[in-house]
């Protein structure tokens, strides 16, 4: 007959543990009346009985251990009994033996623990001998789960009698803290081997279930280690030549991966730190020595997060002690080279492992190192030679590999909240390039958020250059997907993004400044239409501002330097012309021009020209759309107006030529505004002729206004036309006020004539109302004028309101 | 020696307890790194250490004291914070008498938890009474700044958990540790007073007093 089930099913459990309990409390009471009368055999036969109920197999390891709790509470009183009776002067010296006669070997067992204890407190001579006597007497219950819950009773009871001072010379029979260490580390290797040897017991087919129980009991195993640290002199010298040697060489010669797990978290939880770093290599080096299933990678981490964090409170207590052994310990260098060497001896560990190794690494690194830009840079050369020996690349956007490596190169940036430190790893930027496009675009976004946040200068063309380089998924159209999968709304998103970031390119001498400007372009460039209209006009208002630095500073060759600027301008502007862009170089060349213009360098003339003319071919070119036009007129009518520096051999054909224009304007609505926008032209534009001063030409102003009012007048739309007939009499009046001799009172009257015999005519509407306020206000003014002349202004006798 | 008579069951109780050594069981819980093994220690060894080391599973020191002219032995559990270390469960909550529940005054996580630590307690441990429990709150690391937890914050939470009492500590500093546990023993105390006419419910208690009786009248002394 196969040996029948060790464990009873989940609903036998309950029952078992009642009826067991049951005995316990029915026994427990016994004992205690017992001891009450003093009658102490009954006491112990009644102990025995209730301790026999830990005979048991059916319960599992919750359900053992709580019944164990309720017999060693139980047990607990005779204890205090006993020990009582020892003060008392009560001579029991035969007990020890006597409790051996006990019938089975559990309760046996728990009683001469129980009186041992007993004995050793009120008797120290004996407390060596007989602490060595219990440890080994336990080794008589084999059975796993009895053997640890045994052991760890005893663990328990001796934990205020273990001898806990320095050793001495000579016999001491009272013991020192070599018995005790001694002591615990033979009930560890035993209750160990215990734990181990459950895996081998049993039906292969309840492997799963047998793993889950051991996973249960391990606390027993590791309560052994707790006891070790509690001791006072366990000091460091004992723990490195005696505690750790002992409890490593059993953790590795036993060969199972749950224990080795399991208790070299333990060592490193309930050591202290103090002591991990100085015992790094002997520690480290067992790790590479477990066996392959265990997960080393969790071990090295947690032993690496728990000494970083130990570092930073050093750093921030100032234990002048501690502090200075972390420096001479070279805690990165030690572990750097250990996760080395586990790497290349650990077969079948997963990539990404290998990358969260690093991480761990880096983390180190920053908390312990903060200043150790090489030791970061020093990882991501580690990684990038991980990836090529493995022949990984393109790592697939969503797979944990890809989420390490993310993780890995996001640190730095969150740690030093500066995108130089960044450019600075020589090794980063080939690190990026093993991940997916996907993932690269992704950690650029990130990068720029970061630098964005940061506000971080980048002074230098080279630091430019390496940027750029970082973010190449965003600058060029390399390996972009095909157009038409394009979100064109992310794509803005993202090139906004970029060109703040190149808002921020600023070097502190205006010729590095140029160098930089040179340098981004050539690389921003290389993007297409939809990237260079967000990254090309950043550069040019960069330049722009350099050309007034140069104005402004004492260099002698500035002249020279901002016709090299305006140059570049132009050739960049003119790459957005090739990208079949208009309206937007429009606004540059404009810009432009009104730059130059107050700049002033030599041949800044002709420049302007040049710039003047540029923009007014692309809206004769490249601009259809009437409101467009009409937008685009009215914005370099404006920028003619500002500029001053023309001889009048330019200005002359560029003011009749915007007249011409919006005289030339689709819609008649439009070419009349146009017309009255160009009246101004001649009244406040200025050139060389006039000395920079005003042209005050009234005749053509009132040519261009009565242009207006003439097509005005062959508007079909009534409300339009009288709209119009406002617009235009303000612009009479503005000029009347400014003495323009040429518009005279008659002409008002005529005009106010006009619009009064027209505007009753208009259906009721919104327009209408619109039309009537502003009409109404135009009169108002003047009639404050007319009461109220000012003393220096033109006088308007005679107007007809 | 005296047993139990068929006088009233207070009446045994007082007369064990005055009689015998009592043994109290005081369980200590909080989250991770509060310092409860620190309290522990310090008010068991009067020892205090800034190394860090985790607690696995539960442990016990025992500490004599006298409590109203008692002599009692605590028993004091302390127990690992990281649930992982607990993977037994925790059968040790079983029979307790006090349960002292310690935060970090600094750290005001440690505090939140406080809620979940005293109902995981009640109902694993199941006791008699579950409203009359006593629990003792400890603020521990009042040495350490910036405070985040402010003692009328404590105190507030104590009033709406039927006046629990409130210390607050430095293992560190050895500041209330004493007058703390001294409370808890006399929180202790009470509660095993109170049920100890558990004894009474034992159905065959009473026959086998009965039968014993003339012989332990004998050495009466009361």
């Amino acid at each position: 007959m196969p040996t029948p089930p060790q464990i009873s099913p989940v609903e036998d459990q309950e029952r078992h543990l009642h009826d067991a309990s049951g005995v316990v409390k029915a026994q427990a009471f016994q004992m205690k009346r017992a001891l009450d009368k003093s009658k102490l055999m009954d006491a112990l036969k009644n102990a025995s009985a209730m301790l026999a109920e830990l005979r048991t197999s059916l319960l599992s390891p919750k359900a053992y251990y709580e019944l164990y709790m309720a017999v060693t509470d139980e047990l607990r009183h005779l204890e205090v009994y006993l020990l009582e009776e020892f003060h008392k002067g009560r001579k029991v010296t035969d007990l020890y033996e006597l409790v051996q006669y006990a019938g089975n070997i559990v309760p046996r067992l728990y009683l001469l623990i129980t009186v041992g204890l007993v004995y050793i407190k009120t008797n120290t001579a004996l407390r060596r001998d007989l602490l060595k006597d219990l440890v080994e007497m336990c080794r008589g219950v084999q059975h796993p789960l009895r053997g640890l819950f045994l052991r760890n009773y005893l663990l328990q009871c001796t934990r205020n009698v273990l001898p806990d001072s320095a050793e001495e010379d000579g016999d001491c029979p009272e013991g020192t803290i070599k018995d005790s260490i001694d002591f615990v580390l033979m009930n560890f290797a035993e209750m160990n081997k215990l734990w181990v040897r459950m895996q081998h017991q049993g039906h292969s087919r309840e492997r799963q279930h047998r793993e889950k129980e051991r996973e249960e009991l391990r606390i027993l195993v590791g309560t052994n280690l707790v006891r070790l640290s509690q001791l006072e002199f366990v000091t460091l010298e004992k723990y490195q030549k005696l505690v750790l040697p002992g409890i490593l060489e059993q953790v590795v010669s036993c060969r199972d991966a749950i224990a080795q797990e399991y208790l070299m978290e333990c060592i490193i939880q309930v050591f202290p730190d103090e002591f991990h770093i100085q015992t790094l290599t002997p520690f480290l080096k067992s790790c590479a020595e477990l066996e392959a299933g265990v997960n080393v990678k969790n071990i090295v981490i947690s032993l690496m997060e728990r000494l970083a964090s130990f570092s930073q409170r050093v750093e921030a207590i100032g234990t002048e002690g501690t502090a200075s052994v972390l420096r001479d310990v070279k805690l990165f260098e030690v572990f750097s080279d250990q996760v080395a060497s586990i790497i290349a001896n650990r077969q079948y560990l997963p990539i990404e492992d290998m990358v969260s190794l690093q991480v761990a690494l880096v983390n180190l690194a920053l908390k312990c190192y903060p200043d150790r830009v090489d030791y970061i840079d020093k990882v991501m050369l580690n990684s990038v030679e991980i990836f090529q020996r493995m022949g990984v690349e393109h790592i697939e956007s969503h797979s944990q590999v890809a989420r390490e490596l993310q993780k890995l190169l996001k640190i730095p940036l969150d740690h030093y909240n500066n995108i130089l430190v960044i450019l600075k790893l020589k090794h980063y930027a080939a690190l990026i390039q093993h991940l997916d496009f996907t993932g690269r675009k992704s950690l650029s976004i990130y990068i720029l958020y970061s630098a964005l946040d940061d506000e971080t200068i980048i002074p230098s063309s080279e630091e430019v250059e390496q940027a750029l380089t970082l973010l190449s998924t965003l600058v060029s159209d390399k390996n972009d997907p095909p157009t038409t999968s394009l979100d064109m709304e992310e794509l803005a998103e993202e090139q906004c993004l970029l060109a703040r970031f190149i808002h921020h390119f600023k070097a502190d001498n205006p010729d590095d400044q140029f160098l930089i400007l040179t340098t981004s372009r050539k690389i921003l460039a290389v993007g297409g239409p939809q990237k260079i209209r967000h990254t090309l006009p950043p550069l040019v208002f960069h330049a722009y501002q350099l050309a007034f630095r140069y104005k402004n500073s004492d260099d002698d060759k500035w002249d020279k330097k901002c016709q090299k600027i305006f140059q570049f301008c132009h050739q960049t502007i003119m790459a957005l012309v090739k990208a079949e862009l208009a309206e937007l170089p429009l606004r540059l060349f404009l810009q432009g021009a009104l730059a130059i213009d107050q700049i002033k360098f030599e041949n800044h003339e002709t420049v302007a020209y040049e710039f003047m003319s540029q923009a007014f071919s692309l809206y004769e070119d490249e601009i259809s759309d009437s409101k467009a036009q009409l937008a685009a007129i009215t914005l370099i009518v404006g920028t003619l107006e500002q500029i001053s520096c023309f001889s009048e051999e330019s200005s002359e054909p560029l003011r009749t030529q915007c007249a011409l224009a919006a005289s030339k304007l689709l819609k008649k609505p439009d070419q009349c505004r146009g017309v009255a926008t160009c009246s101004h032209l001649f009244w406040s534009g200025k050139s060389q002729a006039t000395n920079g001063q005003e042209a005050h030409n009234g005749k053509r102003v009132v040519e261009c206004l009565k242009k207006g009012l003439r097509i005005a007048k062959q508007c079909m739309d009534n409300s339009v036309q009288v709209q119009l007939f406002v617009e235009l009499l303000n612009h009479y009046i503005y000029f009347f006020e400014k003495g323009n001799d040429q518009v005279s009172i008659q002409i008002l009257n005529q005009v106010i004539i006009k619009i009064k015999e027209e505007l009753p005519n208009l259906e009721t509407s919104e327009e209408t109302e619109q039309i009537t306020k502003h009409f109404n206000n135009t009169l108002d003014h003047l009639r404050v004028r007319l009461e109220m002349p000012e003393t220096d202004g033109v006088s308007y006798e005679g107007l007809e309101i | 020696m005296i047993h139990v008579s068929f006088s009233s069951s207070k009446f045994t109780a007082v007369a064990m307890a005055s009689r015998k050594k009592v043994l109290l069981k005081v369980i200590i819980l909080g989250d991770s790194s509060v310092g409860k093994t620190s309290l522990m220690n310090q008010y068991v060894n009067r020892k205090f250490s800034n190394q860090y080391k985790a607690t696995i599973g539960a442990d016990f020191l025992t500490k004599e004291v006298t409590v109203d002219d008692r002599s009692v032995t605590m028993q004091i559990w302390d127990t690992a914070g990281q649930e992982r270390f607990q993977s037994l469960g925790v059968a040790f909550y079983r029979g307790a008498d006090c349960c002292v529940l310690v935060f970090d005054v600094t750290a005001p996580n440690t505090f939140k938890s406080l809620d979940s630590w005293r109902d995981e307690f009640l109902v694993q441990a199941s006791p008699r009474e579950p409203e009359n429990f006593p629990f003792v709150l400890l603020g521990n690391k009042v040495d350490l700044e910036p405070r985040s937890i402010s003692s009328k914050r404590a105190q507030q939470w104590c009033q709406s958990k039927n006046n629990i009492p409130y210390f607050e500590t430095s293992a560190k500093e050895a500041l209330n540790v004493e007058q703390a546990f001294l409370a808890i023993a006399k929180n202790a105390l009470a509660q095993q007073n109170s049920a100890v006419d558990l004894y009474n419910e034992f159905p065959d208690q009473i026959k086998l007093t009965y039968a014993q009786k003339p012989p332990s009248s004998g050495s009466s002394c009361c």
